[in-house]
């Protein structure tokens, strides 16, 4: 929060809201935290601000009047994948943000969320840390535990994540601190982010062949 | 059957036409029986040869002598002194001395005594088979060769008879024993082996249906008819006495088992085809037993005589009675038993009319008995019977098991629907328990905060107050979405998420929320825990943390979580806040003494707990404050406290 200001100059974000009081409130968050705002209002405008120049970063809501915000995720994935991409949600459901992980987002910014979070949360990815709720990894970890139905909710692969991975999500969804789960898994604390950058991207399904790939070691297609 | 009984005014029409239907093809066919039996008994009987026959004799009786031709009836007597002396005469020249001669008895009754040239060749009397009148036992007696005289020798009879039946002599024959011993052989298998191959089938099937019946003994069927065949086995078996008896009393016990043996047959019959039992049906059994007493009290000849008016036309009479019921049985059931035992009884029946005939000289023939050697028809019948019955009471097992197999597959497949319909019942009413309980809590959180925002917002009021209300409104509706969530029954994982909100909450307002976990699992795991147990526990972790931020200006919350050992019911749970504010008075009671919101809030905790199980205590000084959340050990299913 200290230092916001000397890394903030360069980097650009690219906020899609429709609701313009919402979007005015993290713009005016994000720009006294120093960062360079642009903003759109559709999904269009979106495309049209990034026909210009990748941004750093990626805010988008979900709900677009002329399209959902996954296409856009997955565009920007696809066409810059050094963007760091966030949803931004109301309530940060497991829904919604589940499936802007699948196609590449990290995390989620809650649109209620006070300004100095908002400025930490974006700080943070851009840092290389992927914040992940508690929510969220229960969602997850929940998935990992084999059930004889098919859960309820977006599809999410959870085959790649190994056991150390799993328990990370286990100790963020009870509430740990990254410390915590540290000293309890034998961890160094800084090792903690990276497994749950890696846990990002092994949720991430990049491609349609992949997708394929994947369905077929968690044998759902038989081939 | 079923469609006749509904129109009951065309059905006695109607059944009597069947019944008729039936009755006839039956009855014709047993008539075809009686004239086949008529006409086997009239034209096959055994062929003996003539051209030695020898049938002119004079016959010596009471003192007075004539002259007679055989075959040859005499008075019925009853002593075995002076019998009848029959003497005849044959041609033996030494040129037939190459081969043996004998002389061969077809049929005599009761027994005979032969002398060639005044020397005994042959005495039946000592052949216990041959002294059995029912069987026409014949006799064979080789003549030793230096008894015969070149030219006319002389042969004499002795003729024993023993009444009530006449004495009775067939021709004699005296020949070349080669040329007699064939027909012998004939007879002898007719009349000897095929009874006793017979009377051994009959102690055979008396020895299956005794076990039938051991085994199944509720069916006296079996037992009766196993009795009936065991007395037919031993009067077969046991050698009849010859007059004077040894053993009379055994004699005249043996006299009484045909009369009781054709009665158990009957009841047999009775039972078999399903007949209710008549009311005076032993009486039955009343001929054969009177035969019994009077053997047994009364010497001989009395008791055959009672058996021969007694004892015979019991036999007649009970296949008479046979032949009813197996003919209504046949008409009844059509089925392959009874109409194969009809036709048996049929048999038996001619056979009897002929041999009484035959005993009453009503028709002349050479009196040979076929009542006992038809009887194996009877025996044949009851054993096919039986055994379709065997093995139509194994198709019907089979048949019954498929049923059953079908039975169980449809209760199955009702019961699975009625389970699926009661699933579906239980699912809507749990849906509609939950919509119930969602429908609370959001008016106990949201409802009421969205409303305090409207009313804030008329009242023309900016700024922070409304900004609460609706910060305070977005977290209960994060709360109620949260608790929805399926935790598995790990409270940890609510914890976690609202450790996270707790954070966010606390960090505008600079307050650190020091966060304790004093084991790695956290909390034990409570399958039973739902989903509104979790919303009252984190409304009252909220309620205490906005009372340590709202009232009394903590700058410090710590919260504790804990699993302690609560003996054999396993381990609970602890959740502490704890914070370093100015805390709040308490009167002795528990109740806050600070009147307005944070009273209400501290009695809203305490029902919220007392809701779940857990209990509360909240301790406050001028330090501080700490609420104490202990968890039960097992959540209570219903929310009981709240009706």
């Amino acid at each position: 929060m200290t230092d916001q200001g000397e890394t903030a100059d360069t980097i650009t974000i690219l906020l899609v809201e429709d609701d313009a009081p919402t979007c005015w409130r993290l713009q005016d968050a994000l720009v006294k935290a120093g960062y360079d705002v642009r903003t759109a209002g559709t999904l269009g405008e979106a495309r049209n601000a990034q026909n210009d120049a990748a941004p750093r970063v990626l805010l988008t809501d979900l709900r677009l009047p002329d399209g959902h915000g996954i296409e856009l995720i997955r565009e920007t994935r696809r066409r810059f994948p050094d963007t760091e991409i966030m949803v931004i949600s109301a309530l940060g459901d497991e829904e919604s943000v589940i499936s802007a992980i699948t196609v590449g987002a990290t995390g989620y910014l809650l649109k209620d969320a006070f300004p100095t979070d908002i400025a930490t949360t974006v700080r943070d990815l851009v840092a290389g840390h992927s914040p992940i709720s508690a929510s969220i990894a229960r969602f997850i970890v929940r998935r990992t535990q084999v059930t004889a139905e098919p859960p309820p909710g977006p599809a999410l692969n959870t085959a790649r994540l190994t056991p150390r991975e799993i328990d990370i999500l286990w100790g963020i969804a009870k509430g740990f601190s990254y410390a915590e789960i540290a000293s309890h898994l034998g961890l160094s604390r800084q090792t903690v982010p990276g497994h749950i950058k890696n846990i990002y991207r092994k949720l991430e399904v990049h491609t349609r062949s992949e997708a394929v790939f994947e369905a077929v070691q968690q044998g759902l297609i038989k081939l | 059957m079923s469609e006749i009984a509904a129109k009951p005014a065309v059905s006695a029409w109607t059944r009597r036409r069947l019944r008729l239907s039936r009755l006839v093809p039956y009855v014709l066919l047993q008539v075809l029986i009686v004239i086949a039996c008529i006409l086997v008994l009239r034209l096959v009987p055994p062929d003996d040869p003539d051209d030695y026959a020898v049938s002119e004799f004079s016959l010596h009786e009471d003192g007075a002598t004539r002259s007679v031709t055989l075959p040859h009836f005499t008075a019925s007597r009853y002593s075995l002194a002076d019998p009848p002396l029959y003497t005849g005469a044959f041609t033996w020249r030494t040129s037939d001395a190459r081969t043996a001669w004998s002389v061969y008895l077809p049929r005599f009754s009761n027994a005979v005594e032969v002398a060639v040239n005044g020397v005994v060749v042959l005495d039946s009397r000592r052949d216990d088979v041959a002294n059995r009148p029912d069987r026409n036992t014949p006799q064979i007696a080789v003549i030793p060769s230096s008894l015969l005289r070149d030219g006319a020798n002389q042969i004499t009879v002795r003729l024993f008879v023993w009444g009530p039946l006449k004495g009775f002599l067939d021709t004699v024959y005296v020949g070349p024993d080669d040329s007699l011993r064939s027909a012998f052989e004939t007879r002898a298998l007719l009349f000897v082996t095929v009874p006793v191959v017979l009377s051994a089938w009959q102690s055979l099937l008396a020895v299956i249906l005794a076990i039938m019946w051991l085994m199944r003994r509720r069916e006296p069927v079996y037992g009766v008819l196993a009795l009936g065949m065991l007395v037919g086995a031993v009067q077969a078996f046991v050698p009849p006495p010859v007059p004077p008896a040894p053993y009379p009393r055994l004699a005249a016990i043996l006299l009484a088992s045909a009369p009781i043996e054709s009665a158990l047959v009957v009841v047999f019959a009775v039972l078999f085809f399903g007949w209710r039992w008549p009311r005076f049906g032993l009486l039955i059994f009343a001929p054969g037993l009177t035969i019994l007493l009077v053997g047994l009290f009364a010497s001989q000849p009395l008791p055959r005589i009672v058996f021969l008016f007694l004892g015979v036309p019991t036999v007649g009479v009970c296949l008479m009675l046979l032949a009813i019921i197996v003919t209504r049985a046949v008409i009844k059931r059509q089925d392959a038993a009874s109409f194969v035992f009809g036709c048996a009884v049929t048999i038996v029946l001619t056979c009897w009319f002929h041999d009484m005939l035959s005993v009453f000289d009503i028709i002349q023939n050479d009196r040979t008995f076929v009542t006992r050697l038809s009887y194996s028809a009877m025996l044949v019948a009851i054993g096919a019977g039986l055994t379709w019955r065997f093995a139509r009471a194994l198709n019907q097992v089979d048949s019954f098991a498929g049923q059953l197999v079908t039975r169980v597959r449809e209760a199955e497949e009702r019961l699975k629907a009625s389970f699926a319909r009661e699933e579906e019942r239980a699912r809507a009413a749990a849906l509609a328990n939950e919509r119930t309980r969602l429908m609370r809590d959001l008016h106990d959180g949201l409802g009421g905060q969205l409303i305090s925002i409207v009313a804030l917002s008329e009242r023309g009021n900016t700024g922070a107050t409304i900004t609460e209300a609706a910060r305070a409104a977005l977290k209960d509706l994060r709360l109620v979405i949260d608790s929805m969530d399926d935790i598995g029954g790990d409270l940890m994982l609510a914890l976690g998420s609202w450790r996270e909100r707790a954070a966010a909450q606390l960090r505008p307002h600079d307050i650190a929320l020091d966060w304790r976990v004093t084991s790695p699992q956290g909390l034990p795991l409570h399958p039973e825990l739902r989903p509104w147990h979790v919303i009252q526990i984190i409304r009252i972790l909220d309620e205490a943390v906005t009372n340590a931020v709202k009232h009394a200006s903590a700058r410090h919350i710590k919260a504790t979580i804990e699993t302690l050992d609560g003996g054999p019911d396993g381990p609970y749970g602890v959740i502490s806040i704890e914070d370093n504010g100015k805390g709040f008075a308490l009167a002795d009671n528990g109740e806050a003494l600070t009147a307005g919101q944070a009273a209400r809030g501290l009695r809203n905790m305490k029902s919220r707990a007392a809701r779940c199980g857990a209990a509360l205590d909240i301790g406050s000084g001028s330090t501080g404050t700490s609420v104490r959340l202990q968890l039960p050990q097992r959540f209570p299913d219903n929310d009981a406290a709240s009706r």
